[in-house]
């Protein structure tokens, strides 16, 4: 079959990581990801099946890989040669049960449960999957998700298996770009209401491309009543967040200032601020870079909180600011169940589903492209921002193998 | 009479000795002697005879010397080269001097008289480059006669390089007076001390008045000048200059009142120089308001033994408060 | 013999005219046959001996008023206060005239025996003077004999111990002044007549004013109803001052009004700029040269530099006359002086205006002329130079020439740059904005902070600019701003251009075409009398 797999080569890498220092998204090149005709994954068990993606999207975490700009934290949990692809909808190959015959959604975190492991741990009994402590071990080989693991294969490909504890039917009424945004959706969920928010709190997002703006959404959506100051560098951008509920957007160079009116905060330094005395109650980094964790630690309260939901690597940053004004830095990885507000408990992709019907998240998808166009698709998704559009996804449907038995 | 340090014989031995041509050592040996022959009758001044009356030559340096071809304009480019190239540079680099109060001469038109106090050598070249356009130009002093004119060395120098005119101290000569007067009326602005000599414990001497009566007759403003610093860039006595820093501060001018003579002009004078200084040691405001009661402190200084004369000049001056963060 | 202002009907001999654009010049050809130039006066012959004149007016006072001499007890309480720094424009050479004024009072002062005596920059909500500034102003010897006491201050309006209400109008609006002044048993003001704004009551009521005073007349509603706010006569902005001086008056604070007018010389009538004073056609050959050489220098200088050498300029403008004197009556002399130098008779009004202006307003001596400061600028100071009605009609077309750098000073206008971003991306109707955003600024404590301790504008103070263009905005159809930044330009809601005849194409579809134009030739400045 035809697939996009990213293969373990030294000197790839090193071509990747210069090459996107130039041009991000340039890595797709002359990089680890090639194109190859490879054979489909087999099934480990009976309590896996064969799926077919229809559309599969493309995710910053992906980039990053790509470009060879991912941290070494990975290695031990992910396991080459790999099929990327984690956000996906597909057909099932033959009806399942409950499922019928219809689409579905993978939920790509491997738990316990996933790997045969029985008893499941701590987490996974909770039903926090994403903090797994058993990623590494059991029935299939080390892998964080599928899209990171050799034995799964991945969206980027006409065929993939999954567990069926990962599948989640797609209602009729959802297309399939919809279906495609439950993932990240879920992921904004997740840091949305990890992030605790209390009633009339004045809250930043960062970065405003597919996860800030499904922050944005989630937050309004799920999080108690809170002003939303949402930060975007583009026009379209700009236009989205206000539309899917931000009270306010600016640009990165007034954050600052915006910050200390909207807090009635002052500061050190005459009119050339050096940084505030107060800030806002919670800062929501959908970047992950250093300078936007270095501007989340300038515009956050003494005893706020920074919620770091984009992916961060090996940044350098001063800590002083978070020691002195007791600041809580905390991380949002992925999803499992949530604790409403109100109390209620859900999964979070029950609560994903949910939102991307409400806020009619599907037109976010912006362009989609064939696998053997990969290089511009990895290219379009990597200025996604700059080029008026949000999420990138490639189109399976039309592959020609993938309509044969 | 001088001698010649060789005679013919002994001119004659040594060329004996020499491996030269014996018609030309002679030569040589006679040509010397006459050029000796010469140059003593020349040297040499003639004897008087009895009964006959040498008529005393006038003396054409000191107080007689004519200084008018140092005003011409040759002259006068001379000095602004010698004064920019030369003294300028050097008066900079030793005295480092801040001139001050010199918007208040902004609104004269025409000449004035400068009339400053009187501490050291380095007054007059301090004054020189500090004197503002257009007045710098077109400045002649008044040097004292007898120190500055006294022979055929000094006088051009003193005329051409610092523009002097020489003026007696202790009585006021006819010409000096005169030349005074024309160059005032020609456009010419005059530096004068009125003390008349350097001051020998820093406090000044009693003004006297020839500053009073040249502006009285002419009726060019006066504008009172104190100078700070220079008795510590060339003490008197001390053969040269050393490194101090040097101010010169311009007070407002004033002029003779129809009512005045020259005596009470000269005490206005005076008065008006030691406003200026009070004005440095204290401030405008102060010096304005004892001016206005009286209380000016006199520039000659406090009536008591030098040591505290010496003592109570040396006070430091009061300083105002600062912040201590930089304003912007 | 100065020659005095007049209208020139443009045609096709023409030459090109100078427009000022910031810190650089353009020279543009207006279509003949429906433009005219309205070119200002030459300078008027400065007073010969300004100290001289001054020592005269203090002792023969104009009006209901003892000469200062009778005034000046010992054992009084004085204060002396004067003109900030948004005057003169540009700043003078020395000595300012504020130095000799306050010299001459001084001097007298001391020979009354006056002890007791305070300096007071009357700054209101502009910013604070350095002590640079202040020295430029009042002089070395002043500024060292007072400031390190602490006798020479700059007014803190915003500082509730030093703040006295006095009382209020008839219509309502409060009265509250510096409180020290207020305590004086005599106010000495010296002013500095720029423009017929200047000087009278404003110079008290407004320049030692906090905002609660403030607010009463620095708002839309006033600033709509002064058609001109240059004419006394026709200004609500003036009545209103005038209404508080009433009441100053009545509760016994005492006024001597010393106020000076100055000639319009502003480039110099000799010297290499001044070929910006002169009239194009009558530029001689050295004059060109300079003007090109001018032109060339400043296109090759990065922008920081060609703004050190604006800002560094000290224009040799001269006092032309000084009166003393009782409040009132002072200031009708002195507006009559300022006319004599400003007014040029104009007939009607035309459907389009264009200005070109330069690199200085009142509220960026040494910064930064931000894109809000240009707006009030042009459409508050040069619109409302006129007497009458102004020189375009209602619904007509103003284009203004500047580089509108979307930049602005983070010390001097920190208030401005949120104003800026927050506010005029939000709207900018002035009457939307005075009831959103108003209260929020002018109480801000970090604005409030940075107005008492450093150089900041009160953070109240970017609206007030907005409202100075309350009667241009209401009055004009369509704004455009030839070479500004396109950004800045259109978040102040007008139209960009970027050359003249682009503008007045743009212009047409509001005017129609073969509209008339008027250019203003200002700097120097001029005010145009409308009939």
């Amino acid at each position: 079959m035809k697939a996009l797999r990213f293969e373990r080569s030294i000197a790839r890498f090193a071509a990747a990581n210069l090459a996107s220092r130039l041009n991000p998204g340039g890595g797709a090149k002359v990089g680890p990801l090639r194109l190859r005709d490879i054979d489909p994954p087999q099934l480990p068990g009976d309590d896996w099946v064969e799926v077919l993606p229809r559309l599969a999207g493309i995710c910053g975490s992906d980039l990053a890989a790509i470009d060879a700009r991912s941290s070494r934290y990975f290695e031990p949990i992910v396991s080459f040669p790999f099929v990327p692809g984690h956000e996906v909808v597909a057909d099932l190959a033959t009806p399942i049960g409950h499922l019928g015959a219809g689409r579905v959604v993978i939920e790509p975190v491997l738990g316990c449960v996933t790997r045969g492991i029985d008893p499941v741990c701590t987490a996974c009994a909770r039903g926090d999957l994403g903090n797994c402590e058993r990623i590494a071990f059991g029935a299939i080989e080390p892998g964080l998700q599928s899209g990171f693991c050799c034995d799964t294969g991945g969206g980027w490909s006409t065929r993939m298996i999954a567990h069926v504890s990962q599948l989640h039917a797609v209602p009729e009424t959802f297309s399939d770009e919809a279906a495609v945004m439950v993932e990240p959706t879920a992921c904004a969920v997740h840091g949305a209401l990890a992030a605790d928010v209390a009633e009339g709190d004045l809250v930043v997002v960062l970065g405003s491309g597919a996860l800030g703006l499904l922050t944005i959404a989630a937050l309004r959506r799920f999080g108690r009543p809170c002003t939303i100051m949402a930060v975007a560098k583009h026009p379209t951008q700009h236009r989205l967040a206000l539309e899917l509920g931000a009270d306010s957007v600016v640009l990165p160079h007034e954050l600052t200032r915006a910050v200390r009116r909207a807090s009635g905060s002052l500061a050190l330094g005459d009119g050339d601020i050096i940084r505030l005395t107060g800030g806002a109650d919670h800062v929501i980094d959908c970047v992950g870079s250093e300078e936007s964790l270095t501007e989340a630690l300038g515009v956050v309260r003494p005893k706020g909180r920074i919620t770091m939901v984009g992916m961060p690597g090996q940044v350098s940053v001063d800590l002083t600011g978070l020691w002195q004004r007791e600041i809580t830095l905390a991380g949002a990885y992925a999803y499992g169940t949530e604790t409403l507000p109100t109390g209620q408990r859900h999964r979070t992709f029950d609560l994903a589903f949910e939102l991307v019907e409400a806020a009619d998240l599907g037109r976010l998808v912006s362009a989609t492209y064939p696998l053997s166009q990969f290089e511009t698709a990895i290219s379009h998704a990597a200025a996604a921002g700059a080029r008026g559009a949000v999420r990138i996804a490639f189109d399976l449907r039309n592959e020609k193998e993938r309509n044969r038995a | 009479m001088a001698r010649m340090p060789i005679n013919r014989s002994q001119t004659t031995s040594v060329m004996k000795r020499l491996p030269i041509n014996r018609v030309v050592a002679n030569t040589v040996g006679r040509t010397s002697a006459s050029v000796g022959r010469i140059a003593r009758s020349v040297l040499r001044e003639p004897t008087v005879p009895a009964g006959v009356h040498k008529e005393q030559k006038v003396s054409t340096v000191g107080a007689n010397y004519d200084t008018d071809w140092a005003r011409n304009y040759p002259a006068r480019f001379a000095r602004l080269l010698v004064r920019t190239i030369v003294i300028k540079p050097i008066v900079e680099a030793l005295a480092s001097p801040t001139i001050i109060g010199a918007d208040r001469l902004a609104d004269i038109d025409g000449p004035v008289i400068f009339t400053a106090n009187h501490r050291s050598h380095a007054d007059t070249p301090l004054m020189m480059t500090a004197v503002p356009e257009p007045w710098r130009d077109r400045l002649f002093i008044g040097a004292a006669a007898d120190y500055w004119f006294t022979n055929r060395i000094s006088s051009p120098f003193s005329a051409l390089v610092i523009g002097a005119i020489p003026v007696e101290r202790k009585k006021v000569s006819r010409t000096a007076i005169d030349t005074s007067l024309e160059l005032l009326a020609e456009g010419w602005s005059m530096l004068i001390f009125p003390e008349g000599a350097r001051s020998p414990d820093g406090w000044a001497q009693e003004f006297t008045a020839g500053a009073a009566f040249l502006a009285i007759k002419s009726g060019v403003p006066v504008v009172p000048v104190f100078l700070i610093g220079t008795d510590e860039v060339w003490p008197k006595g001390s053969k040269l200059p050393k490194r101090a820093e040097a101010t010169v501060v311009f007070g407002s001018p004033i002029t003779a009142l129809p009512t005045e003579d020259n005596r009470s002009f000269a005490r206005r004078i005076e008065g008006a120089v030691a406003m200026v200084a009070d004005e440095q040691s204290t401030d405008w405001w102060q010096a304005q308001r004892r001016a206005a009661a009286g209380t000016t402190p006199s520039l000659q200084g406090p009536p008591a033994a030098s040591w505290r004369r010496s003592w109570a000049r040396s006070e430091p001056r009061r300083s105002g408060g600062r912040r201590t963060w930089p304003s912007v | 013999m100065p020659r005095p202002g007049f209208v020139l009907d443009v045609d096709r001999s023409t030459p090109p005219i100078l427009f000022h654009h910031g810190e650089g010049f353009r020279l543009e050809r207006l279509p003949a046959g429906r433009s005219r130039v309205i070119y200002p006066a030459e300078p008027i012959e400065p007073l010969k001996n300004p100290d001289a004149a001054i020592r005269h007016a203090l002792v023969n006072p104009i009006g209901d008023s003892e000469p200062l001499t009778a005034l000046l007890k010992p054992g009084m309480k004085l204060t002396i206060a004067f003109d900030d720094i948004s005057l003169p424009l540009p700043p003078m050479k020395r000595p300012d005239i504020r130095q000799r004024v306050i010299e001459a009072v001084l001097e007298l002062a001391a020979a009354a025996g006056v002890d007791d005596v305070m300096l007071i920059a009357a700054l209101a909500l502009h910013r604070r003077m350095t002590e640079a500034e202040l020295r430029h102003a009042v002089g070395d010897r002043v500024y060292d004999a007072f400031a390190p006491q602490g006798l020479l201050l700059n007014h803190d309006a915003e500082d509730p111990d030093n703040l006295l209400f006095i009382g209020t109008t008839e219509k309502g609006e409060e009265v509250e002044i510096n409180k020290r002044a207020a305590e004086s048993d005599l106010i000495i003001y010296v002013n500095i007549n720029l423009v017929s704004m200047d000087g009278g009551w404003k110079s008290t009521a407004t320049g030692l004013a906090s905002y609660r005073s403030l607010r009463h007349h620095h708002n839309v509603r006033t600033m709509q109803h002064s058609r001109s706010f240059m004419d006394r006569h026709a200004s609500e902005l003036h009545s209103a001052n005038w209404r508080m001086g009433k009441v100053l008056k009545d509760s016994g604070v005492k006024v001597f009004q010393i106020e000076t007018t100055m000639n319009n010389n502003v480039f110099g009538t000799e010297g290499p700029m001044s070929v910006l004073q002169k009239r194009e056609w009558e530029w001689s050959l050295s004059d060109r040269i300079s003007m090109a050489g001018m032109k060339t220098a400043l296109d090759l200088m990065p922008q920081r530099t060609r703004r050190q050498i604006f800002q560094n300029w000290q224009a040799p403008h001269a006092m032309t006359s000084v009166q003393a004197g009782e409040v009132e009556a002072v200031h009708e002399l002195t507006t009559a002086n300022v006319y004599k130098q400003h007014l040029v008779p104009v007939e009607g009004q035309t459907d389009i205006m264009t200005m070109g202006l330069p690199y200085i307003s009142p509220y960026n001596v040494n910064s930064i002329l931000n894109p809000i400061l240009v707006a009030c600028l042009g459409l508050g100071y040069f619109f409302n130079l006129y007497r009458g009605k102004p020189p375009v009609r209602e619904g007509g077309v103003l284009i203004m020439s500047h580089p509108t750098p979307w930049e602005f000073h983070p010390v001097h206008h920190p208030s401005y740059i949120d104003f800026f971003e927050q506010v005029l991306s939000e709207t900018t109707d002035p009457i939307r904005i005075e009831a959103e955003f108003e209260k929020s600024f002018a109480e801000d404590e970090w604005y409030r902070h940075l107005y008492r301790t450093s150089h900041a504008y009160h953070g109240v103070h970017p609206f007030y600019m907005w409202y100075w263009c309350s009667h241009a905005l209401q009055h004009l159809g369509q704004v455009i701003i030839v070479g500004g930044d396109v950004r800045a330009v259109r978040r102040l809601g007008f139209k960009p251009a970027s050359t003249l005849q682009d503008a007045l194409e743009m212009a047409s579809d509001v005017v129609g075409r073969d509209a008339t134009i008027t250019h203003i030739h200002n700097p120097p400045i001029l005010m145009a009398d409308v009939h």
